[in-house]
């Protein structure tokens, strides 16, 4: 086994005009190279995030918003559909104390006279109790208010925003109001990101004239005021033999909803995704990658995807609000989210129902309108600011 | 001893950033004559361009700030000349090109209206006198057919024509002084050549003088009477050209001669950079701010900011210790406290 | 240019076909007749307004009447009768909506225009100043406010608490003014944001530097060089914003009881008046296609860079 230093000459020459050696002239070079940090893009946008107080005070305050959307079963709210004309309709907000239910609740029971079970008793009352809380609680929600019901027994808080036209208490409606708003936010704009990533990414990738094909497509959806059609669809689909159909298909009034709405949203996204893709395809460091011999699955993860996600993202922040604000627009109409389900959009509306010129119950309107203006608010924020963090040119400003 | 037309003497100029207070201009002084060229030399981040920026008061001032310094026009100190003032001599009196002829022209108004507007404004003419004139500046900065390309637009001019209607521009009103930063570095060198020999012409014409700044030894060589080379917001060694060339004081300017790459030289040799990085102005520590890259530093060099003292030129013999000299122009400055001449002399003989 | 129009007019036929061919669709795909409902017609009457709104016809014969109606039947006979409001054709409707619609969307249009680049522009110079902030806060809550809780405590607040505006009805001056402001809030909002941002682009500038260093006053710079450039944004705008303004006022005509087409459109879509519900989208299809048309051309107008092709 024969010595490197046989074969190979080390570098020992002097270096012209810095008076050193070649030795110690590149361990120096490799040293100030070293000494310059680099950071992710990333991680440079999360720094860049964190100084911008309102996008911080945003993100805590949905966050906070969406574990309590999440949690509202659990708390101890008053039910949001629970109806009571006689006594409390249309009061203004109050702290005077309320329970959950009146006993009468449990006198119009069929069932219970017939158990002498006491344990089955305990147990129809608790189902009682659960479905006055809710209608048709999924199985997290089931739990989550039989928890609720350990932990507080039935005392709920006061009516501090009041009760509507049927009595019906208006905290707790905002609360549970708000878990449909969200969601539908939140999955339309998956639908509306899905469809539009995709479309844009092929279309941008194929080039040629598939992408023109595809992007004249947008172009004329674009043109059309395309929300007009979706509401003459959605009247469509709310024609009640129409509904019942998609019913049997396992597809229920809401994930409709969700559908139509993303369908309107994913256009935009569509077309950044198409642009951005098209103009990474020529970027000189794809070419570079290409010429120290990445493969292509190596280029469109390591090197595309991420470079598109930073658009995606900025898109995101500006689709959710419009996605919320539709369809609370929606709701307003009365097109939307239909009773006993509860929306923001839908409280507004039966607030501006109720108005008359002597007296306006205002509450009825400002706490889910407060509400609703809050979340974009906060959106709008928090979306500033991750369009500020991620955009390269905004660095060091 | 009359008056030089341009005075600047202990300029400072600093920006409040993020990272810190960045000193771009660290006490610049220099004098301008009337129909003479200074040229400013220096690598990125010298300061070259934030001083004459000071000059036409066109520091962004929240960030920007003039710690220090005079700037005196025809006597009269500009840096504490209110708005309107300073309006009448920007473009009027002292005039500026820049270097990106792309973007330094608006794009949304025609060729005419951008030039009539200067002299509209600054010599009293009509809409009719202006666009006569600006037609007859054209012609001057030879753009073919100009009274129909006066109502183009910017975008419908190649780079090397616009930089022309830029030089049109500036010297609409016949400014004193015209400054021009970096105006050929943008362009082809053949597009620099003409661009060169146009200003030359013009300066014979009109007598104007003109600041060059430039990283382009070349260019300097060309044009300029006179060098004033800056390193870290600091001015580091003043000569005629003829002496910077023939005989550099400051190991910088040294490096910058021996970088530029010249046609008689051999092939096979390795290029001669410059070792190291250009410092950073937000901590600029003691000694000598160009010792870190220095193949003369000493110790010394680290603990003590070199002035700059003056050498008589008459005798090429000459100590760096300081020697008044009478005559300001033809004093020879540097800020180096080794005797460059000398070392090399001894280098060479070894 | 005339090549352009004529590309237009091309695809603003494809566009009106796509959308008339997915209304009727939609609307044929409901089972049963538009009358089925609770009540149960007696079979005469039912007949006749089966043969009144061309029902009897096999569907592609109905396609194509359709089509051929809309074409080349004079204004006020290309949609046919409306459903609910029976004795009116979709077109009179419309027509009668039309004006009130209209007003209401220019006014809103205006102000949003003027009260959003005069801030726009005015954040922009005195950059990160309290002005600065505060228009920009102010913008924001317009944008994240939607336009009905606006309205609704518009209503609330202006009608009945301090009683300035009227609450309802049409004719007046008073009765389009608080309706076009809440209309117009968000877009308002949007364009003073969209302002400021292409205004400071604008003025980071090498050329407004150059304009600075020939002399030139703040305002002449910021009026003759840099207000053309930070307009394009906002005028790219435009396009997006009419068709926020058209579905806006389906809100904000129902809120103040105003008798335009929007409100119209919601009680149609309500009611199943199909006929007028799609003879409104395709109207509104027009309207929007003849906008984005519009700013195309001014788009190219502005900027000379751009040519209009």
């Amino acid at each position: 086994m024969s010595d490197v230093s046989d074969n190979v000459e080390l570098p020992n020459q002097p270096v012209p005009g810095t008076g050193k050696r070649d030795l110690e002239y590149y361990a120096q070079i490799l040293e100030e190279a070293r000494s310059i940090k680099g950071t992710s893009l990333w991680q440079d946008a999360w720094k860049q995030l964190k100084r911008n107080r309102a996008a911080m005070v945003s993100l805590v305050f949905l966050v906070l918003l969406a574990v309590l959307a999440f949690f509202t079963p659990l708390l101890p709210l008053q039910s949001p559909i629970y109806q009571d004309i006689e006594q409390r309709q249309l009061s203004a907000p109050s702290l005077s104390a309320v329970r959950l239910y009146p006993e009468s609740i449990f006198e119009n029971d069929e069932q219970l006279p017939e158990l002498s079970d006491a344990s089955k008793i305990a147990s129809r009352k608790q189902e009682i109790l659960v479905s006055t809380l809710w209608n048709n609680p999924g199985t997290i929600s089931q739990w989550l208010i039989k928890m609720r019901l350990s932990i507080f027994g039935t005392w709920s808080l006061p009516s501090l925003c009041g009760t509507d036209n049927l009595g019906r208490d208006v905290l707790s409606r905002v609360f549970w109001g708000a878990r449909v708003s969200i969601i539908v936010g939140i999955v339309a704009t998956f639908v509306s990101l899905l469809i539009g990533v995709s479309y844009g990414a092929i279309s941008g990738f194929m080039g040629g004239k598939v992408d023109n094909i595809m992007m004249r497509i947008v172009d004329v959806i674009y043109s059309v005021p395309f929300i007009f059609v979706v509401i003459f669809m959605i009247t469509i689909v709310k024609e009640d033999q129409i509904a019942e159909v998609l019913e049997k298909w396992g597809i229920d009034q809401i994930k409709v909803f969700f559908i139509m709405i993303g369908m309107i949203y994913w256009l935009t996204m569509a077309r950044v995704v198409r642009g951005q893709v098209i103009s990474l395809k020529n970027e000189q460091f794809v070419e570079a990658a290409r010429a120290i011999g990445a493969s292509p699955t190596r280029i469109i993860f390591k090197h595309l995807i991420p470079n598109v996600m930073g658009i995606v993202i900025v898109y995101l922040t500006l689709t959710i609000p419009a996605v919320m604000r539709f369809e609370a627009f929606l709701s307003f109409l009365g097109l939307g989210v239909e009773a006993p389900d509860v929306s923001w959009g839908l409280l507004v509306n039966e607030g501006i129902q109720v108005i008359t010129p002597i007296k306006t119950y205002g509450w009825l309107v400002l706490y889910p309108g407060l509400t609703l203006a809050l979340t974009l608010f906060a959106l709008s924020f928090l979306g500033d600011g991750l369009r500020d963090a991620l955009d390269p040119k905004m660095k060091n400003k | 001893m009359s008056q030089p037309l341009l005075q600047v003497e202990n300029l400072g100029v600093c920006f409040h950033t993020d990272n810190g207070t960045v000193n771009a201009v660290n006490g610049v002084s220099f004098q301008l004559e009337a129909g003479e060229t200074l040229g400013i030399v220096g690598e990125s981040g010298s300061g070259k361009s934030v001083t004459n920026l000071a000059i036409m008061g066109l520091i962004p001032s929240p960030p920007g700030e003039i710690t220090s310094g005079e700037v005196r026009f025809r006597g009269e100190d500009l840096l504490t000349m209110n708005n309107r003032q300073i309006r009448e001599i920007r473009g009027n009196k002292i005039a500026m090109i820049f270097q990106d002829p792309m973007t330094a022209l608006n794009p949304f108004l025609t060729v005419e209206e951008q030039l009539t507007e200067v002299t509209q404004l600054h010599l009293g003419h009509s809409r009719g006198e202006a666009r006569t004139h600006a037609i007859d500046m054209l012609e001057k900065v030879g753009i073919p057919a100009a009274s129909r390309r006066i109502d183009e637009y910017p975008h419908q001019f190649s780079g090397g024509m616009r930089q022309r209607v830029m030089i049109a521009m500036a010297l609409s009103c016949k400014p004193d002084i015209l400054i021009a930063d970096e105006p050929t570095t943008a362009l082809d060198v053949t597009i620099q050549a003409q661009i060169l020999e146009l200003m030359s012409e013009l300066q014979q014409q009109e007598g104007t003088a003109i600041i060059f700044i430039t990283h382009d030894l070349g260019v300097v060589a060309n044009t300029c009477h006179r060098v004033m080379v800056m390193y870290a917001g600091k001015p580091v060694e003043k000569a005629t050209t003829r002496e910077i060339f023939a005989n550099p004081h400051h190991p910088y300017t040294l490096g910058l001669l021996n970088s530029a790459l010249r046609w008689d030289e051999s092939h096979g040799g390795m290029l001669r950079a410059i070792p190291g990085q250009p410092p950073d102005l937000t901590r600029l520590g003691n000694g000598c701010a160009f010792a870190p890259r220095c193949e003369f530093c000493i110790d010394e060099c680290k603990s003590v900011v070199p002035s700059l003292v003056s050498l008589d030129t008459d005798s090429p013999e000459s100590d760096s210790s300081d020697t008044e000299n009478s005559d300001a122009s033809a004093s020879r400055e540097h800020a180096c406290i080794r005797d460059l001449p000398s070392l090399r002399k001894s280098e060479v003989d070894a | 240019m005339f090549a352009f129009l004529l590309r237009r007019l091309g695809w603003a036929v494809l566009t009106i076909w796509i959308v008339y061919s997915v209304t009727f669709f939609l609307m044929r795909s409901v089972p049963g007749g538009p009358f089925d409902g609770e009540r149960q017609l007696p079979e005469e009457v039912e007949r006749n307004l089966l043969e009144k709104y061309n029902l009897n016809d096999p569907v592609h014969i109905q396609y194509f009447n359709g089509i051929r109606d809309i074409v080349v039947n004079p204004i006020g006979e290309k949609f046919g009768p409306s459903i609910r409001l029976a004795d009116y054709n979709v077109d009179e409707v419309i027509a009668q909506g039309f004006p009130v619609s209209a007003s209401l969307g220019i006014f809103a249009m205006v102000f949003a225009l003027l009260l959003g680049m005069t801030s726009g522009v005015i954040s922009a110079i005195k950059r990160n100043s309290a002005l600065d902030v505060g228009f920009m806060a102010v913008a924001t809550l317009g944008i994240s406010v939607p336009s009905f809780v606006l309205a609704s405590v518009a209503v609330i607040v202006f009608v009945f608490w301090i009683p300035i505006f009227p609450a309802a009805g049409w004719g007046q001056l008073s009765q389009i003014l608080l309706p076009a402001l809440c209309l117009g809030a968000p877009f308002a909002g949007y364009i003073a944001r969209l302002t400021r941002t292409g205004m400071l682009e604008v003025l980071g500038q090498d050329y407004i530097r150059t304009a600075y260093a020939k002399g030139l006053a703040t305002r002449r710079v910021v009026v003759r060089h840099a207000l053309r450039g930070a307009i394009l944004p906002v005028v790219s705008y435009l396009g997006p914003a009419v068709a926020g303004i058209l579905t806006g006022s389906l809100i904000v005509e129902r809120i103040f009881y105003l008798p335009g087409m929007g409100s119209h459109f919601i009680e149609a879509a309500l009611q199943r008046d199909y006929p007028l519900a799609m003879g409104m989208v395709l109207v509104y299809t027009c309207l929007l296609y003849v906008m984005n048309t519009l700013v195309d051309i001014s788009y190219g107008v502005i900027d000379p860079r751009v040519k209009v092709e």
